[in-house]
């Protein structure tokens, strides 16, 4: 194993400036308004993955959210907000509201993806019931990319 | 013979079931008045799930089954409506009475259940497991899903086939070019043309690099599971770096959208990325293979036996780490690109990782044979009215779809997503772990939530 230590730091990543500028601004909101952590609970009420996909993305080297004290969470009495994906489906309807329930006040819910405000590309069925959750700040996009989200935090973290 | 899908449709005078199998297709008319038909399952495990959804849509009874529990239809769904019937038109339900659900359930001294679900402490789908456990030992698992159904395929019905396609792209965001090139092949026939062969390999071209993005992010998040983290920062840096690949050749990050009737692919720069991709992912292999107590965890840890591989039908990667030779790729076109079918040995988690990396391997040298820079296209004309399959193949296995045009419009469409077996078969693979091990086996399985449910 140690004969691959070496080469592992040897990776380099390009690095984006509008990025890094946007994380800095981040950081130090983080810092001034959530006491330097932020914990996010994220529920998905009836998304494609793709959002999902591009949350767990921003835990990669190239986005390190946690650098930023920005973390998920597993359990939404650990949280301050929450990140609700999806067209909220019938049979989530009544899991995602009694997640919203369980995190403690003051929280936020911040809305992933162009499902949550006005389904996106579906259309209203019979098993979907659309979002009734009170949503403090939406990022659209379908999926927001990992830099979407993140700008999103910026907005978001600025108006709080 | 396997079962693929036993889905059901209305006709003018009746119901119609129609069973899918890999050498023939049968279909048995049910008259409005005795909606009554023989289950499959005696056979066919897997069926039970397909009569289930069946009977919450269009209220056919299934006679002999093991299990009449509703399936689609959770604690709060009316229990007296069949959505997809014709008749049934609402757009917005009211929420009944909770009604609970009859769980499988060991009892005994000591025995206790374990409900996980369905939102989990992880960032990923919903849906739910019911665990018996003595202590660590898994005695029984039941899975229940469908909290993501959003009734995609009436949504599809009475649009035109064209109209639908947005939709297609979105029902799963991990395998949204394989539901598109399902789709592609659906409307080529329905318009009655043939894809240009430098379509198909450019389709094809795409479909491979939405598998190495989607194998590559698996193989860090299973060494993950069992807390190796440096293989996660190393796995989602490369499957980051891919996906910035795939914008520049589709626009998207998840290639929505991606199959058109035209396309131009800068193969010389793909390849290049590729080339970089295998090198490390060469690098990673030998790194990986080297950390035995990555190892003690993946070897022996939920085991798919060929026998239930076989008696469930699974599809995809859960049925080539067995060591089953089942793959839609397995044909002339893809063969004479370079294909081989990489195949496990034990159907363990140890042999699902692994056979991601040599899918991945393959993939790559698919994709240098798929190069081409003619620019053929085509344009759909009118669609004709019949009835039209297709399968795909994704990153998780088989995928069928069906469509019926008439008058023009979608009068039917369905999908069986490879994850709709493999969910089923998965309960047998956990009986000699303990319940840590299940988020790993999970994992080493990868299946989709949004495309099992629609």
């Amino acid at each position: 194993m140690y004969r691959y230590w070496e080469k592992r730091f040897k990776t380099t990543l390009e690095q984006d400036a509008e990025l890094e500028a946007i994380k800095k601004e981040l950081k130090k909101l983080v810092k001034q308004k959530f006491g330097g952590s932020l914990a996010i609970r994220m529920v998905d009420s009836g998304s494609c993955n793709a959002c999902e996909a591009e949350c767990n993305a921003l835990s990669n080297p190239y986005y390190n959210l946690e650098e930023l004290g920005i973390h998920f969470v597993a359990s939404p009495r650990h949280a301050d907000v929450m990140f609700l994906s999806g067209v909220m489906t019938f049979n989530m309807y009544h899991h995602a509201i009694d997640c919203y329930n369980q995190i403690p006040s003051p929280k936020w819910v911040i809305a992933i993806g162009d499902c949550v405000k006005d389904l996106g590309v579906f259309e209203k069925t019979y098993a979907i019931k659309g979002n009734s959750i009170e949503v403090t700040h939406y990022i659209s996009n379908c999926p927001p990319s990992p830099k979407d989200i993140i700008s999103g935090l910026l907005e978001f973290a600025r108006d709080v | 013979m396997r079962l693929i899908a036993r889905f059901a449709q209305e006709l003018r005078n009746g119901i119609e079931i129609v069973d899918v199998y890999d050498k023939e297709t049968q279909k048995s008319l049910l008259s409005f008045d005795n909606l009554k038909i023989e289950t499959l399952t005696k056979k066919y495990p897997s069926a039970i799930w397909m009569e289930r959804k069946i009977s919450d849509e269009f209220g056919v009874e299934f006679t002999n089954s093991f299990d009449t529990r509703p399936l689609l239809k959770h604690e709060h769904f009316p229990s007296d409506i069949y959505p997809l019937r014709k008749d049934f038109n609402a757009t917005d339900i009211n929420f009944t009475e909770y009604k609970p659900y009859d769980y499988e359930a060991i009892g005994g001294d000591g025995v206790f259940q374990v409900a996980v679900g369905p939102i989990h402490a992880g960032i990923i789908e919903p849906g739910h497991f019911q665990f018996s456990q003595a202590g660590e030992e898994i005695l029984h698992l039941e899975i229940r899903h469908f909290y993501k159904y959003r009734a995609i395929e009436k949504m599809c019905e009475g649009k035109e086939p064209m109209s639908i396609k947005k939709i297609v792209e979105r029902i799963s965001g991990n395998e949204s070019v394989a539901y598109q090139v399902a789709f592609v092949n659906i409307l080529a026939q329905a318009s009655g043309i043939e894809l240009p062969e430098s379509l198909k390999q450019k389709y094809a071209t795409l479909l491979e690099v939405e598998r190495i993005i989607h194998h590559v992010t698996d193989i860090g998040f299973i060494a993950n599971d069992v807390g190796f983290a440096p293989a996660l920062a190393l796995g989602s840096k490369l499957s980051e770096e891919a996906r910035r690949v795939f914008v520049k050749l589709t626009g998207h990050r998840f290639g929505f959208g991606a199959i058109k009737e035209e396309l131009t692919i800068d193969f010389a720069s793909l390849i290049d990325f590729l080339n970089y991709l295998k090198k490390e992912l060469e690098f990673f292999r030998d790194w990986i293979y080297d950390i035995p107590s990555v190892w003690d965890r993946f070897d022996t840890t939920g085991k798919l036996s060929i026998k239930k591989v076989k008696k469930y039908g699974v599809v995809g990667v859960g049925a080539r780490a067995s060591g089953v030779k089942v793959d839609a790729r397995d044909n002339n076109f893809y063969k004479n690109f370079g294909y081989q079918m990489q195949l496990g040995k034990k159907g363990e988690v140890s042999d699902r990782f692994k056979l991601r990396f040599n899918e991945i391997f393959n993939s790559i040298e698919m994709i240098k044979n798929f190069e081409t820079y003619d620019n053929d296209g085509f344009e759909f004309s009118e669609f004709k009215d019949g009835e039209y399959s297709a399968f795909s193949e994704s990153s998780m296995g088989e995928l069928f779809m069906y469509l019926k045009v008439k008058d023009g419009l979608v009068d039917r469409f369905f999908v069986r997503d490879p994850s709709f077996i493999n969910w089923q078969a998965f309960h047998t693979t956990i009986y000699k772990d303990i319940i840590a091990d299940f988020p790993l086996i999970n994992k080493s399985f990868d299946l989709s939530y949004a495309g099992n449910d629609l």
